[in-house]
Order: C-alpha cells, then sequence, then structure tokens
C-alpha cells in the first residue's frame, strides 16, 4: 500500500486493484456473478414475459463484470473503461429505479436496478457512487 | 435444501461476516484460523448444493427451478474466488472480501429457503 509504482513519464499511478479497492472489487465482483445469473436465467427460460425488464437485466449484467474486470486489471486504460462502465451503471439504476417507480407496468418483473435496487439493499444504487470515489481517490497525479 | 442444514450455513456465515468486519476494523489481515473457518464455510455450502442437487435429480420440483439451480452452482464459488482475492494482497481489506462473500453466502441460503418450495 506505500509503494506507489513510478510509470516511465513520471507521473504516479495509483492502483484501482489496491486497498479499499480490493474490497469494492469483490462487491462488483459478486453483483457481476448475480447479475449474470439473474439474467441468464430470465433470458433462457421466460423471456416473453418482460423482454424489455430482463435485456436490462443483461446489459446490467454486462456493465458489472466490465466495472469488475478493468477496476481489477487497474491499468491507465482500464480505468477509462472502468468510468464508462460505471457511469453508465448510475445513470442505468437512476433511470430504471424511476421509470419503474413512476411506471410500474413497464416493468412488470424485477431487475437489479428496479425501485433503485431494494431488492438488493439498494447497494445497486450506492455502488456506482463508491465506484466513482474510488476513481476519483486514484486518479493519477496531474502533470 | 435441508433447514437444519441451512441455518447451520447462515450461522457459520453470521461468524464469517463479523470475523471478517473485527479484523478490517483492528487493521490486521485474515489470520490463519479465520481462513480455515472460510473453508469449513465452503465445505458445509458445497455439501447443502450437493444434497439439494441430489433432491432436483430425485425429482423435487421448486417453483422456480431455473433459478434455484443458479443459486446452488453460484453459491459454492464464492467463498474460493473471495479467499483467492482476500489473500493474493493481504491486508485490513482482505477481511471486508471475505465478509462480502460470507454476506452473499448468508442473503443466498435465506433465498434458497425461500424458492426451495414445491411446484404446485
Amino acid at each position: 500500500m506505500t509503494d506507489v509504482p513510478t510509470q516511465p513519464t513520471g507521473a504516479t499511478v495509483r492502483k484501482t486493484n489496491s486497498g479499499a479497492g480490493r474490497a469494492l472489487i469483490a462487491v462488483y465482483g459478486i453483483f457481476a456473478l448475480a447479475a449474470t445469473a439473474r439474467a441468464s436465467v430470465q433470458l433462457l427460460t421466460k423471456f416473453e414475459q418482460a423482454p424489455l425488464a430482463y435485456l436490462l437485466s443483461a446489459l446490467a449484467a454486462a456493465v458489472y463484470i466490465v466495472a469488475t474486470i478493468t477496476l481489477a486489471r487497474g491499468t491507465r486504460a482500464s480505468r477509462r473503461l472502468a468510468l464508462i462502465a460505471i457511469i453508465i451503471e448510475l445513470l442505468g439504476v437512476i433511470t430504471v429505479g424511476t421509470l419503474s417507480v413512476l411506471d410500474p407496468e413497464a416493468f412488470p418483473r424485477a431487475t437489479v436496478w428496479s425501485v433503485y435496487g431494494i431488492g438488493y439493499g439498494f447497494v445497486p444504487l450506492v455502488l456506482p457512487i463508491l465506484g466513482l470515489a474510488w476513481l476519483w481517490h486514484t486518479r493519477p497525479a496531474s502533470r | 435444501m435441508i433447514d437444519a442444514l441451512a441455518y447451520v450455513v447462515i450461522a457459520l456465515a453470521a461468524v464469517a461476516v463479523i470475523w471478517g468486519l473485527v479484523t478490517a476494523v483492528t487493521n490486521r489481515p485474515p489470520g490463519k484460523a479465520q481462513l480455515l473457518f472460510a473453508a469449513g464455510l465452503e465445505i458445509v455450502t458445497v455439501v447443502q448444493s450437493i444434497i439439494a442437487v441430489a433432491k432436483l435429480a430425485g425429482g423435487f420440483r421448486p417453483v422456480e427451478l431455473a433459478t434455484t439451480i443458479g443459486y446452488l452452482i453460484v453459491i459454492v464459488i464464492l467463498i474460493p474466488i473471495a479467499w483467492f482475492w482476500a489473500n493474493a494482497e493481504r491486508s485490513r481489506f482482505s477481511g471486508i472480501v471475505l465478509a462480502v462473500a460470507a454476506l452473499a453466502v448468508l442473503a443466498m441460503t435465506l433465498r434458497l429457503l425461500v424458492l426451495w418450495t414445491p411446484a404446485a
């Protein structure tokens, strides 16, 4: 935790996959697994019941997988992908959460993001905020 | 699913969660006893999944069969992955990693108890 690797350019890189980041990645990993399993079951066994909700489940799963892998890699390039994935995640949970409250008819079946992730203790709402905070905390020092 | 075994899993997982948080708060990486305890939780969890799959093979049909199978598979891979991840960089956060995985095992076992209802 104390030794910060230095790149040839001289800019220090605080890695996203070290320290507290490892706990964050563990939570992301569990959501990647849970969302993937859930989306697979939904898409394979009952897609016609609620195509929109189930496609959103698949999108959520993809976002969690990308965020988990990119945060765990912790390179400069992977940070950019992580940022994009986590922004999509935040927009997704806010959009789907709001729509599922305003128009429950549109979401007859639950997704990870329904009602801001109430089925998962609102962790899906808190997670992207923590993710962005972590990316900010570990941002490369300005040159 | 056997209710009594599920409650054992839940109790062991709860202890693993608390243990992980305690080592994180006291700023220590998980010790050998803690890692062995996590391994014990994993063994009981695997036994639970094997028994449940055997019952499914024996003809038991829960309301949501696919979801139940998904839970029985995912629940056994959480602790091994967390174990690897916690040991690859040992710090106070290793305890949180183990706690997060154990909490997921706990929640999934509770959900399995609900899912384990015979299809009408």
